[in-house]
Order: structure tokens, then sequence, then C-alpha cells
């Protein structure tokens, strides 16, 4: 096992698969020579070549369209959209034609490619490098979404993205890509879709949380517990597909939720979750179902430290389900 | 003034840097903006331009080191006349997050964690507020929920309400804890006991009871009291024959000013003598910090059993309150626990306890340290028993205090010389009158 | 208006797979192409360019003692900014890229405003909302930069047309880059302005990169000025680095759509002297060579050359310049750096025209737990 990075992490996911399979190709803006702006395809274009590691023209429908037609031929592409907040010339190939491309066609034809992207705030980046924009692509049948929050389910899950025979899109926390090192498998290693990890385990409520707000989570736990209380941190890892039956079985078990993301608050995937607790564990709530979520506005620079949920807003919901 | 100038976020989301080459030494001085120092991130190498003029006092880092974004790079002495720039934010290592800590409870406080609680009784015609898994426990024991009284926050109906409504049999638990039937200290609660268990089910299955809201509170709080003080008890009986008669000379003055003088005041008067000659036992400690604080107020704890559990309202300033006003604020603070009125100041602030469950039954017990306190005592029913008088045997009033002690804190030396000032003005009642406290 | 030279003999010398020139390298200017600019008016050219590097340099030093958090400069482009920007009226419209920012300070955006913007504190209009260098200023009708690439050429053909329909003589310059003209924003937008005949001067710096992508691999054409024909519009390829040059084709191409007579494509050939922001290291993916190539056809330095030939400037009036414009910008920073926080309400102000319930609800949730405006040290806390 080697300590790495979110981000090297992923560098070491795109070694491997593209080592082991030469159907997997990435393309994208300045990930050849440069590595990519985070430096995430680094090293891939002195061994893989200019056929397989492609520099694009600056035209994201451009990047996304042609990985599509790579797909319905029968490779692996492997996009990158710089940062998410940038996918959006983008959105009518993702949501018209990639997520489309199975149901439309019976399974003749299908879209195996995984959009990689960082997303989320955290690096003073203002509207257009912060987004967690990731409930327009939830809310599309026939996508995928997967967020991880340790270097072991990056390298884990962006594996399992790239062989899944589905369009993913797969959003990699920034503001965790250098600061979050944990031990990483080697060789093939694959996280399953679909399946939630306890990064913290608790009996008197549970906190729902994904990417970078895993750890945010985990502090407000931490502040939690000094005043007794044992609160659980559910990492979802994969919004779509969701693990209900572990968000069920914790919201019954604790009869506690509340909901972490950086999203704003309304028509965040924090209300869907809402929803399923509230549907299928109702009988076991003993205090309301809180969100802690980001605004209700574009994502703010100089005020990012307040837009942006911290442990001390994640215990504050925490104290007051505890409290009811 | 030296100014620490620290490593900034060159780059988005740059967590840490290595220092390659330093381009000034100490004691170099230097102009705002000179080149001062190479760092290189895992994204590019940057030359950090100095941002005052200065002279460099002391280097930080040296080249191979690797340190986070926010460290100190370097201190520069900056020049006179030269205004250090407000540098707003340094990016990486984020500033611990101080957390919105709760009030905290002094004592044992109710489950709704100090919001101000509401009438035991909903006012007619409102239906029941409850959280889901309160209905179901209900629908589950063949309750209404819409019968059952409700002593949580806005009068919600709690799973213990629901639980205490099924054990009574499906009538209301009563409001007021029992009267004393004789002549027994009358500020009525046993020593820490638990709410009233749940009647076994007719089929004769194991229930399982979750443990939850005020018990959880206390299953905690004692648990914490045990494993930390170093609990020893310590018993002794009291005459108080003269103390019966003071006090039933004094019992109808108190009533016509509205005072129910039950035998209480007297002993948290006597306790306070007795602190007074041996002060270390009305104190509170502090684990972290490897120090117990001997307190100048006499805020004594009373605890008082509810509906819902035990609670432990504070009478504050008990040396500086005549008798007939200690009598009416001890009522009044009961009351209030007792009908889930307590503020949260009367909830806070204790120096020591006293418990009772005279009223019960017992001879004497070894009640459990209200945690961080240091002693606390227990007192008990008075009966008439035989005693040496003397040389013969008489028919006297007889009371058994019992106090546990942390003896981390407190030899039992002092202990029993604190029961024996206390055991004397309880005997000597005129002593108590005469102000000597 | 410039007197034309002759229609080129060859198809290399066309306009738009030319270069257009008026300065020599020895500093005297070809009479027929000069755009005939009073002395004065050269001169203050000039030290608008001066500005604009030792203000660049300055902000890229603020930049690396984390004094203000991102910078886009412009270094080694100044002439292709100043001499385009200087076309404009005060009422015309700006829609810029990344690398113009320096057009809204020599049209008199204050320089407090400009800083604050960088500082994200309460001297910035946009009350801290946005990333540095995205600024807007409404008195000079200058949108924001926006982060994605491309969106402000089909807006800033939008505004042109409104411009006609309005029948007002308002002329729009909007500006992209090389990598610009790869999104499918730039095709819409060149489309749209030439089938409405709109009023815009579509203006490409093509500083040779798009962080690490060349030109070369960013078009297969020729040049990027001759993609203008297949819209049927005009493209003029200019040489950037060359002051009088750019002023001309701008000059002409702001005359031909105020005269109702349409769009105009230039392409500015111009160099990124430096990495594409403090993040980039580019030596990873460019020879070194290249850019001391570039080096030695540096704006400043050629019209230099020029003003002293004509003995306009010197060394001794280089200095003061340097020193005004340095005690300037000094000044401006000490008072903007000064300025407070933008307050807690800046967070839901202007999210829509009224503050919706919902939304100050929310800040009403967190208000207790922050203090008034205030900025954490660092990144957020987790």
């Amino acid at each position: 096992m080697a300590v790495m990075t979110v981000l090297q992490a992923v560098n070491d996911a795109l070694h491997h698969a593209m080592g082991a399979d030469d159907s997997v190709v990435v393309l994208g803006e300045d990930i050849a020579e440069l590595g990519g702006v985070f430096r995430a395809t680094d090293g891939l274009l002195k061994k893989y070549g200019p056929e397989r590691v492609m520099n694009t023209p600056l035209a994201e429908s451009g990047i996304i369209g042609t990985a599509i037609g790579m797909a319905l031929y029968g490779m692996k592409p492997v996009p990158e959209i710089q940062f998410l907040d940038f996918i959006y010339p983008a959105f009518d190939q993702i949501v018209s034609e990639a997520a489309k491309m199975r149901y439309r066609s019976g399974g003749q034809f299908t879209c195996p490619m995984t959009i990689r992207t960082p997303y989320g705030g955290g690096i003073r980046g203002g509207h257009y490098h912060s987004q967690s924009s990731e409930s327009y692509f939830i809310h599309t049948p026939g996508l995928k979404v997967v967020v991880p929050s340790t270097p072991a389910d990056t390298k884990g899950l962006l594996l399992t993205s790239i062989h899944d025979p589905d369009p993913v899109l797969f959003l990699e926390p920034k503001a965790i890509y250098r600061s979050v090192k944990g031990e990483v498998p080697e060789g093939d290693h694959r996280v399953p879709f679909g399946v939630a990890a306890t990064a913290r385990a608790g009996d008197d409520a549970v906190v729902l949380c994904w990417g970078a707000m895993v750890h945010t989570a985990l502090k407000a736990a931490a502040l939690a517990a000094e005043q007794g209380w044992s609160v659980q941190v559910l990492d979802l890892r994969t919004l779509v597909p969701l693990d209900e039956e572990a968000v069920l079985e914790a919201a019954r078990r604790t009869g506690r939720v509340v909901i972490l993301h950086e999203a704003p608050r309304t028509n965040g995937f924090g209300g869907e979750l809402a929803a399923v607790v509230a549907e299928r564990a109702f009988e076991h709530l003993r205090a309301p179902i809180l969100r802690v979520t980001g605004f209700d506005t574009p994502f703010p620079y100089a005020l990012e430290h307040i837009y942006m949920p911290d442990a001390r807003r994640t215990f504050q919901a925490i104290e007051r389900v505890m409290t009811f | 003034m030296a100014l620490e100038f620290r490593l900034p976020d060159i780059g988005e989301g740059v967590a840490e840097g290595e220092v390659v080459q330093w381009l000034v030494k100490e004691g170099d001085s230097v102009r705002e903006d000179q080149p001062l120092v190479e760092v290189m991130t895992d994204k590019a190498t940057v030359e950090i331009p100095s941002p005052a003029a200065g002279t460099v006092k002391r280097i930080h880092a040296e080249p191979g080191k690797v340190i986070p974004v926010g460290a100190v790079l370097v201190e520069i002495e900056l020049a006179a006349g030269a205004a250090a720039p407000k540098i707003a934010s340094h990016g990486g290592a984020p500033a611990a997050p101080a957390a919105a800590k709760p009030a905290p409870a002094a004592a044992v406080a109710a489950s709704s964690g100090g919001e101000v609680p509401t009438p035991y009784r909903r006012p007619p015609g409102q239906r029941a507020a409850a959280t889901p898994f309160t209905r179901r426990l209900a629908r589950e024991k063949g309750l209404d929920i819409e019968a059952v009284p409700g002593t949580g926050p806005a009068g919600r109906v709690t799973d213990d309400d629901v639980l205490r409504f099924a054990a009574s049999g499906g009538r209301p638990a009563a409001a007021a804890p029992p009267t004393a039937a004789a002549r027994a200290p009358s500020a009525p609660s046993p020593i820490p006991a638990s709410a009233a268990p749940p009647s076994a089910p007719a089929s004769g299955e194991d229930e399982v009871i979750p443990i939850r809201g005020l018990r959880k509170r206390i299953y905690e709080r004692m648990a914490l009291s045990k494993s930390h003080a170093a609990h020893f008890s310590y018993v002794d009986d009291v005459d108080v024959t003269e103390l019966v008669q003071v006090r039933e000379a004094a019992k109808e003055r108190a009533r016509l000013r509205g005072a129910r003088l039950t035998f209480l005041p007297f002993i948290l008067k006597a306790v306070v003598a007795g602190f007074r000659q041996f002060p270390t036992l009305n104190a509170t400690v502090d684990e972290a910090a490897g120090a117990y604080t001997v307190r100048k107020s006499f805020n004594f704890g009373i605890a008082v059993d509810t509906g819902a559990g035990l609670i432990v309202p504070v009478v504050k300033g008990v040396d500086r309150r005549p008798l007939v006003d200690l009598a009416l604020e001890i009522e009044r603070v009961a009351t209030d626990a007792r009908t889930g009125k307590s503020r949260l100041d009367d909830l806070q602030g204790g120096t020591f306890t006293i418990t009772n469950a005279g009223n019960i039954g017992g001879l004497f017990a070894t009640p459990i340290i209200n945690f961080p306190e240091v002693a606390i005592l227990g007192v008990h029913k008075i009966q008439k028993a035989p005693r040496v008088v003397g040389d013969r045997i008489a028919v006297r009033d007889v009371m058994y205090l019992s106090i546990s002690i942390d003896h981390r804190i407190n030899d039992g030396a002092t202990g029993a010389r604190f029961m024996n000032a206390v055991k004397a003005l309880l005997e000597d009642p005129k002593l108590i009158l005469a102000g000597e406290i | 208006m410039p007197r034309r030279a002759k229609p080129p003999a060859k198809e290399e010398e066309a306009p738009d797979l030319g270069l257009l020139r008026v300065l020599r390298d020895d500093g005297t200017a070809d009479r027929a192409l000069d755009p005939g600019l009073p002395p004065e008016r050269r001169v203050a050219l000039y030290r608008q360019m001066l500005f604009l590097r030792l203000f660049d340099r300055k902000m890229l030093g603020l930049q690396r003692q984390g004094r203000i958090a991102f910078y886009g400069a412009s270094i080694g482009q100044e002439a292709a900014v100043v001499g385009s920007a200087a076309c404009a009226e005060p009422g015309d419209w700006i829609f810029p890229a990344l690398r113009e920012g320096g057009a809204a300070l020599l049209r008199g955006m204050p320089l407090r405003a400009f800083l604050g913007q960088l500082y994200g504190n309460s001297a910035d209009e946009c009350l801290g909302h946005q990333q540095p260098m995205h600024f807007s200023w409404r008195a000079g009708n200058h949108v924001s930069l926006s982060s994605p690439i491309g969106t402000q050429v089909p807006q800033a053909v939008g505004a042109a047309m409104a411009a006609r329909i309005r029948g007002d003589r308002t002329v729009v310059l909007g500006y992209c880059g090389d990598g610009a003209t790869s999104e499918g924003d730039f095709h819409c937008g060149m489309n749209f302005a030439a089938v409405f005949g709109a009023p815009v001067v579509l203006i490409c710096q093509n500083n040779g990169w798009a962080i690490s992508v060349p030109v070369s691999q960013q078009t297969a054409s020729r040049t990027l000025a001759v993609k203008a024909r297949a819209y049927g519009m005009p493209g003029v390829r200019v040489d950037g680095n060359d002051l009088l040059a750019v002023y001309a084709a701008t000059s002409e191409a702001v005359g031909r759509a105020r005269s109702g007579g349409g769009s105009t494509f230039l392409e500015l050939v111009t160099y990124r002297r430096l990495g594409h922001s403090s993040s980039d290291d580019p030596g990873r993916y460019r020879d070194e060579a290249e850019v001391r190539k570039w080096e030695r056809k540096d704006p400043l330095p050629r019209f230099r050359r020029h003003l002293e030939k004509r003995r306009l400037w010197d060394e001794r009036r280089e200095k003061r310049a340097a020193e005004e414009i340095g005690g300037e910008i000094a000044a401006a920073i000490r008072e903007a750096e000064a300025a407070p926080p933008p307050p807690l309400e800046s967070l839901v102000e202007h999210a829509f025209a009224e503050v919706p319930a919902r939304l100050r609800a929310q800040l009403e949730e967190v208000r207790h737990l922050f203090q008034e405006g205030g900025r954490a040290e660092g990144a957020f806390p987790l």
C-alpha cells in the first residue's frame, strides 16, 4: 500500500487503467504535456503517446461530443472537463446524448464514458471554479454520479467508473486534492457503486454527506462527541446509484438525520434524501430532517468561508436534532 | 515591529511547498517586492517577493524543508515607517472552528437541553405534538396519543411521557411527589433513582427500553461521577428532638408568610456553618486543570424527583437567606422543577447537593456525588427511636445523615469533623436561630 | 482614417493572411499606414502601456505574497490592449476576456474599485462576489469577464444588435483569446454578427497559447483572421505588438461599425510571455527559446524607440514616469487594502432584484456564527 493524496490517486488510477486496457483514452484541455492544470494526468502522454492522450481545442461540447462518439465505437474514453463550472457547453451532449444512448437504442448502442472533473469550493475560486452542481446530473436518468472523499475511494471508484458500461460523471473534490492523504491499495483496486461507507460510527444521529464535506462532517462529529453525542458520518460515495438501504438503516437506527452538502439548498440532493428518509423511515424519526447546505446564491468569492458549510454549522444542526 | 510572513496559497488549492533556495540571508535589508525565496509546489516553482521593506530577522524554513501553506517562512523586522501590509488570507491551514457549544447544564437537566419547558398539561382542544417515533411507541402500547400528557417543549409528548402513561395504567402520573406522612423533611426526592419502571407486559415477554432523554442523561452522569470520584460514605445519626420542637413552633408563623417550613432550611444552614469550618467540602473539581476550586458561594442543589426523573435545581446563596426566605426559595425551585418550569439559572452553579429519601424509607444511604462537586449529603427520615440520654433510655426524634465524599479531594477526618459540626448545630438548634451562621 | 496600401499582389498579403505592421524595426513608422496620431497622443498611449506593465508586475507580486488570490497579467500584450481600447468612445461597450483588464483602467475605471475587486473587499462594487479580474464597471459599459471561455462573444454581438435597433452610435468591442475560437459560442457569435450586420469589432488576442495548448493544436486553419471569411465578414491579421498597427486596424473597424458597415474580426498576433496564471509552469510545455524570441519584440521598447526617434521620449522621462506610476499604484494599494471586508449582508444581495424570504432565512440561520463581515484567516474552515 502506498500513501497518496486524492490527486495522486486519480493519477494512479489513470495509469493503471490505461496500462491494463488499451481502449482507455483520455482527452481534454491541457492534459497532455502539462499533465492537467492540477497534474491529474501527469506522465500519461509520455507513457501512452498522443493517440491515447489528447490535448483538445478549447471546446467542452467538442470534448464530450467526440468522447461520446469514441465510446459508441467501442473505446472507453475518459474526458476531462477542467472545472465542473465549465461543463455547461457540453450539457446538451451529456443530457441529450450520453444519458439517453442506451435507452433510445434499446441497448444496441451504449456509452461507457467517464467524465472526470474537479468540483466544489474551498480554493477561493469564485463563481466559476467552485460549483457543486451535481443536482443537474443526478436529475438526468441514464447518468451515474460518483464522488469520492478519500484517496483509496478515489482510485477504487475511478477504476470502477472507467469500466462501468454506462456514462459516469466522476466529481473530484478539489478542495481536498492535496490536503487529504491516505493509504491506497496497489493494483486493480475497485470500489463498488451503490455502497455507502461509514466514515465514523455512531448511534445518536447520522450525517449524510459526500466529497469534501465528509471531512467537515467528521470534525462536526468530533465536536458532538465532546457533548457526549455519538454521531455517524455516512459517506454516500455514489449519488447515483444511491445506497438507499444504508441511508435508511442509519435513519431508522438513530432517528436523527442531518444532510450536509456544498450545493445550494433549493433542489439540492438533500431534498431527495430527506424525501426518501421521510417516506421509508418515518416512524423512526425523533427529530426533523435537517439540511446544512450552501446558500441559494452564486458561489461567492470573498465570503466563501460563510457560504461553505463548516464544522460549526454542521454541529449546530446536530445539536438541534439531538435536543429536539 | 516584526512581521511574520507566512507561505501563501500561491496556486489553486496548493497545500504545501518546498523551500528551494533563499535569495536573502538573515541580517540583509530588503526592499518591498524584492525577491526573498524560491518555493516549489507540485505545480510550479515560484519566487516570492517581500511584502514590505525591512531587515530579514529570522528564516524559519531551511532549503529542502516542506512547509504547509500558512506556516511562517521568515520574520522581517519592518523598516521605520514601513507599513505592515494587511495579508488577509494565507490559504491552506484552516482556522480551527470554535464550537457553538450548547449551554452546559450544571446538573442533570431536563432532556430538552435548556429550552424553556412548558406546562405539564396541554390546553384542551390542542392536538398532541409528538415525533413519529413517539407516536409509534404509543400505538404499540395501545395508547391514544391524544390522551397522553406531554412534558416536552411546548407540551410535546415525549417517549418518557408515553412510557410513564403506560406504566401508570393509562392514567396521568402524579404531578406532585408524595407529601411527608410523618415529620419527615419534606423536600421530597429519593436518592437518585430511576424513573418508574414500566409494568411487566401481561404476556410475560421481555421488553427492551431504549435509554433516551432524561434517563440517558442520568445514566451518563451517574457513570461519570462514580468512575471519576473516589466515593466513600460516612454516616451518623442526629438527635433532632429539639429541632422538631423548634420547627413546630416556627411552622405556623412561617405559614403566615406563605411558606411551608420543613426541616430542610435548618439543615442547609447547618451545612453552611460546617462549610465555614471545612470549606474544602464546598468545592468543585477540575480534572483537566488538576485543581479544585473552593467555592465562596453557597449554592445548594436540592434533588427533586419529577415525574420524568431526577432533576437538581439549585438554591442560590443559602447563607444570605433567612430561614423562612430559604423555605420559600426551596419550594419555588422544587415546584418549578416538578412542573418543568425551571429556568436555566436554577439548574446551574451548584456547589453542593442535598438529597432526600426520607419520605420513602430507609435508614441511610450512599448517595452518588453530583459531579464535579466533591460531596453530597443524604438526609433521611426522622423517626422516634430509643437513645441514651444521661443514664436513661429516652424516646427521641432521630435522623440519619449520610455523606458521600470524593476522597481524592477530602480525607475521612475532614468529612467526619464536618459532620460533627453539622450534627452539633442540628442537635442544638438555638445556635442556628442565634444567627450563628 | 489611415490611407490603405495598394491592393495585395499575392494571396499571402491578403489582410486576413498577412500581418499588418506600421512600425519598422528601427522605430520609424510606415507613413502610408500610420494612423496619424498627434505627438501628445502617442506619448499618452506609451505611458498607458508603461502603466499596465508596472501595474501587472506589482499585482503579480501581491499575488505571490498572498495579498490577492489571483491575477491575469497582460505582460507582453500591452500594445494589443492599449491600441485597441484607445479607439473606443466613452459610450462604447467592452466585453473583455482575461487580459483586457487594463482597458477599463485606461478608460477611466477608478483604480480603487479595480483593486477592491482584486482584494474582494468593500472597495469592490461587486461586493466581493467574484474572483479577482472578474470586475464589472457600469460607468464604462465594461461587462465582467466570465471564466467559461467565449461566452462573451455572442453577448457582445447581442449588445451591438441592440444598439443598432435603438439607432445609437454605440460600437461594441468584444475580445477573446485564441483558445476561444474553438468554442461553439465563437462560431455562433461570428455568425450572428455577420448575419445581422452588428456594429461590433470582435478582437482576438492570439497570444499563441491557451494554457498549455498552442494555436497549432487549437486550429488547422492557416490563420485565425481568415475564419472571418467563412462568416462573410472582413478579417484583419495584425502585429499585436505594434501599437500603431493595432490602433490603425481597430480604428478602421470601429469606423466601419459606427457608419453602419457591420462587423469586423481582428486577429492581434502577440505572445503570452508568462504562464497562464501563477499556478502555471510554462517550462513544462514550451521552449524558453520561443519566449526569448518574443522578448525581442516587446511592444514597449518598440514603441519607445519610435517616440525617441521623434524626440518625444527619453531616459529621464521614462524614469520619472515610472516613479510617478509606481507612487500612484502604491498609494492606491494602501487605500484599497485598508478597506474592510464586505458585510455579511452582501452574501445574499443581488441573487435577485429583491432578496427572497427563503434566502434571507438561510442567512439568519448562520448570522450568529460569524462576526459582521468577518473574513476568516485561511481557506474555508473544514
